[in-house]
């Protein structure tokens, strides 16, 4: 099984001094740079939109946003084209490029203060009403492959649970993790413990 | 698990036609894929269903720096010249007078999700658009909108765009008659239709209930009926006057009265008439003259209009023409709320000022239409799926897009009106000023349109940013004014029939571009968008804020009792106007201020060239610089001289600024040219013309055959239509001189 879509949201700490705007400017000069190795399109800006996808990195395969939905501001990362054999790569993948695209983002010099994602909770979110319906069977679907990738960014076992009550919204899991390390420990866990999905 | 499909899922949900033209597509997709159907046609085919190329599908991004290629996945394969096929593409989603229904409004939020960035943008068509959309995820999205009942099909394309009609539109004091059904029925017998395949160009028609208010449009449409009833017999008779080939684009053309009375029961087959009239004789190979409007205007309205009619008589009849008027007479919407007024109940903060400007007290008691103020048309699938549930408690089926690019709940109880607004507050979608300088519609410009020139949604961002802090201390007369913006000359939004509109281009200063926007003071939005607006001048991007507050201030200040702002421009004069706007028209070089040289929202450097930082030469004067601005200087003479009333002067002023333009150009290579008229024609086309140098990468060589067309026919009589349509067309040749000049002359890459 693999989903058409998939989406993993890393929380800001400290939302309210973040300049969003800013972010246009860095993800014009990492196109400007190719900072990532993958095709990346243009820079999209939803700022003016409530709750919405704030600024957007679109590449081809990923779709890197900067967005406050629910009110909650962070970075979700999509994979948009199923360019993976199964869920389990996918995700792998996933965590992967949305780990390094955090990384980059604390590394940057040009915010003040500086940027830090929590890792304690997460969100992963499926784009996929078809084959994974917002349903509580849908859970069965995906736990055992999400419970796989977890281990491998977490290094153990990890509590996660469907998160979104209304089943016209689309199937997500929240995880949480009480001493989760920064996401540049979580990035090289995970190189590390790479295995083939 | 199986993965099962959509159209397995939803096959038994869509009607047999509409599912066969779904697999239909798919499998043209598929030949495309494999090569074996022409790129051309496959273009043609999936305009047709919607599906539109977006800025970068040519594999090229200008990053601020150098120009870079974008390498996608599927190589060399294309969905059109010069179009990739992995490149994102946009989808426009037609709406049917803008009706929309919660389940509707459900399965948009679901696609806008799955395959797009998850916004949904109302256009100035009352349609939804998604934009960074796969083409292999097409055939998905149109099971999942058929099987809903709505379709992407002919809403772009050479093809009868979304039928828009008043959003309100049997609740309104002022209509005839409630135009919804009609509109309806137009909208379904012309889609599809074997009579509307075969045009050069777009149809848009629409529908208005009134002619006093701006809601249908019908003075910009190649099509517009207007309602209207008349006593025969002592019985009230519905019909339409109906107006044909108005249009905005480069040209605007107010549309001209095809008939002052068309019976309901003849509408759809005056329509039918008109599309065999413009599929007969409507230009097909020159698509920049293809619009209705041109087949008009050269055959004149009185032969247009017996051609029509001739038509009309050798139809064969069709039934639907009047089926539909059966069920005319019980068209009825029934709200899920009893009417119940206000009636003192406590107001939530920010309810007053809302409420002010929002609501619009319907002809039926206690009841009334609450207008949703979205943002540059955009709200996010989150907010849609709020705004279904808030509309099916409120409102039921009720829901209209309209053409501000805003939405509209109708038959809303008054006295659910602070309940309302504390749930639509509660998902952002309860920002007051609809109607008010706030509300600006814009095109997408160049943050995904690949005409776009300047950036029309970030100037919108930004003045709607500033005004609304301003908003409470402006007078109430500049309150009421409307902005519209376009990211180029071809006014997708609407800048000729706002108060003021701007619309993108650019200027060359040194090495660099400066991103420009001309204003366009005193076009008309009420009688139907009864007047348009004139260019009077281009500022850079980064002064319109400026130039918007000077002008606002000077009308706040000077206008006479209730003076409105067409006639105060029209009182102030061309000349005057032009003294407010020139001290904003100085661009500072890069060194002084290099803000002016990236635009609203995009932090990029606007084209800039290979030359690079420090060998900027935007001290020197260039002799293209010198002889442009006479061409500038007999253009606006020429609308000076308009005013006046001295048609053929003017008609000449406006020769002679394409004549300066023209020779402006040829000079940068044959110095000693001469003023010869013949002279500089000759050489404009031997040097610029058939070389291509002057071709519009999008228009083509368009803007020279408005100097070549009236070099060799000149007017025998000139009216004051005439006169200002070759005073816009020398102004879109002289903004083409400036975009020629920098792309070949200047270092620039762009």
């Amino acid at each position: 099984m693999k989903p058409f879509r998939t989406q993993i949201k890393f929380y800001l700490e400290n939302p309210d001094s973040v300049d969003v705007a800013h972010f246009g400017a860095v993800f014009q000069r990492w196109i400007q740079q190719t900072l990532l190795k993958e095709l990346i399109i243009d820079v999209a800006d939803y700022r003016h939109v409530f709750e919405g996808p704030g600024v957007i990195l679109i590449g081809h395969a990923s779709d890197y946003a900067i967005e406050s939905r629910e009110g909650r501001l962070g970075l979700t990362y999509t994979r948009k084209r199923q360019l993976e054999p199964n869920l389990q790569t996918q995700l792998r993948t996933s965590f992967e490029l949305a780990l390094a695209a955090a990384e980059m983002l604390e590394a940057e010099e040009s915010f003040s203060p500086r940027l830090k994602f929590r890792t304690d909770e997460i969100e992963i979110r499926f784009p996929d009403r078809l084959n994974l319906p917002n349903k509580p069977e849908t859970f069965d679907l995906v736990k055992d492959d999400l419970a796989a990738v977890l281990a491998e960014v977490y290094g153990g076992v990890l509590n996660f649970a469907p998160s979104a009550p209304d089943p016209r919204h689309l199937f997500s899991v929240a995880v949480h993790h009480e001493s989760a390390a920064g996401v540049s420990d979580l990035l090289r866990q995970l190189q590390g413990s790479a295995q083939p999905g | 698990m199986t993965q099962e499909s959509w159209k397995v899922a939803l096959e038994e949900q869509v009607p047999e036609e509409r599912a066969r033209e779904i697999d239909t597509f798919a499998g043209q997709m598929e030949l495309r894929r494999q090569n074996k159907l022409d790129e051309k046609v496959f273009a043609e085919t999936r305009l047709r269903w919607g599906i539109y190329g977006q800025r970068y599908d040519n594999g090229q991004r200008f990053d601020g720096t150098k120009t870079q290629t974008l390498k996608y996945p599927a190589g060399d394969l294309t969905k059109g010249p010069g179009t990739f096929w992995d490149a994102p593409g946009m989808l426009r989603i037609k709406i049917p007078f803008g009706g929309v229904t919660p389940s509707q409004m459900e399965v948009l939020a679901e696609v806008a999700d799955e395959y797009s960035d998850g916004i949904l943008h109302v256009t100035t068509r009352q349609d939804f658009q998604l934009h960074f959309v796969h083409i292999e995820d097409m055939p998905d999205l149109m099971w999942r909108l058929a099987a809903v009942g709505i379709t992407s099909q002919e809403a772009c394309g050479n093809t009868v765009r979304n039928i828009t009609a008043c959003p309100l539109a049997g609740v309104c004091h002022d209509e005839s008659f409630d135009v919804t059904p009609y509109a309806r029925a137009m909208a379904y017998f012309l889609l599809g239709h074997d009579d509307t395949q075969d045009f050069g160009r777009k149809f848009k028609t629409a529908f208005s209930g009134c002619a006093q208010h701006a809601c249908g449009l019908t003075n910009i449409h190649d099509f517009g009926l207007l309602a209207k009833t008349r006593t025969v017999d002592g019985e009230t008779q519905r019909g339409f006057a109906v107006y044909v080939g108005g249009g905005l684009g480069t040209i605007p053309q107010p549309a001209k009265l095809l008939s002052d009375f068309v019976t309901e029961d003849e509408i759809l087959p005056i329509g039918q008439a008109m599309a065999r009239v413009f599929a007969r004789l409507g230009e097909k190979k020159n698509r920049n003259r293809a619009r209705m409007k041109f087949l008009v205007e050269q055959l004149g309205i009185d032969e247009f209009r017996r051609l029509v009619y001739e038509e009309r008589a050798l139809l064969t009849p069709d039934p639907r023409w009047t089926d539909y008027l059966e069920d005319v007479p019980k068209f009825k919407e029934t709200p899920v709320r009893k009417p119940f007024s206000l009636n003192g109940q406590a107001h939530p903060d920010g309810f007053d000022a809302w409420y002010k400007t929002n609501i619009y007290e319907q002809r039926q008691d206690d009841y009334v239409v609450v207008y949703v103020n979205l943002p540059l048309g955009d709200l996010t699938s989150t907010q849609m799926f709020s705004f279904a549930d808030i509309a099916r408690k409120y409102a039921g089926d009720l829901v209209r897009t309209t053409v501000e690019q805003n939405m509209v709940l109708r038959w809303v109880s008054e006295a659910d009106l602070p309940a309302l607004y504390t749930e639509l507050k509660a998902v952002g979608l309860a920002e007051p000023n609809i109607n008010t300088i706030v509300d600006i519609t814009s095109c997408p410009g160049t943050d995904t349109c690949k005409l776009g020139i300047a950036s029309s949604r970030g100037l919108a961002g930004e003045l709607r940013d500033q005004l609304t802090k301003k908003m409470p201390t402006l007078p109430d007369a500049v309150k009421e004014l409307k902005i519209k913006i376009s990211g180029c000359f071809n006014s997708c939004g609407q800048h000729h029939v706002a108060d003021i509109g701007f619309f993108g281009n650019s200027r060359r200063s040194g090495n660099y571009l400066v991103p420009h926007f001309q204003v366009v003071l005193g076009g008309k939005w009420k009688d139907n968008a009864g007047s348009y607006g004139l260019a009077c001048g281009a500022v850079p991007s980064k002064r319109v804020p400026e130039v918007l507050e000077t002008i606002t201030n000077r009308f706040a200040n000077e206008r006479i009792d209730s003076e409105t702002f067409q006639d105060w421009i029209s009182r102030l004069g061309k000349k005057e106007v032009r003294a407010i706007l020139e001290p904003f028209m100085k661009v500072p070089t890069h060194d002084e201020d290099p803000s002016y040289y990236s635009d609203w929202g995009d932090t990029r450097e606007y084209s800039l060239g290979d030359i690079g930082i420090g060998e900027c030469a935007g001290e020197v004067v260039s002799l293209f610089s010198m002889e442009i601005a006479k061409a500038e200087s007999n253009h606006f003479d020429g609308l000076v001289i308009l005013d006046e009333g001295n048609y053929v002067k003017a008609d000449d002023y406006a020769y002679r600024a394409m004549l300066s333009g023209a020779r402006a150009l040829v000079r940068t290579r044959y110095i000693t040219v001469g003023d010869d008229a013949n002279k500089i024609v000759d050489e404009f086309r031997r040097l610029f013309y058939d070389t291509k140098q002057f071709f519009d990468p999008f228009a083509g060589g368009k803007f020279a055959h408005y100097l070549f067309d009236r070099h060799e026919n000149p007017p025998t009589q000139v009216d004051f239509d005439a006169a200002r349509r070759l005073l816009e067309e020398s102004q879109l040749f002289i903004e083409a001189c400036y975009s020629c000049e920098a792309r070949v002359n200047g270092s620039i890459v762009s």
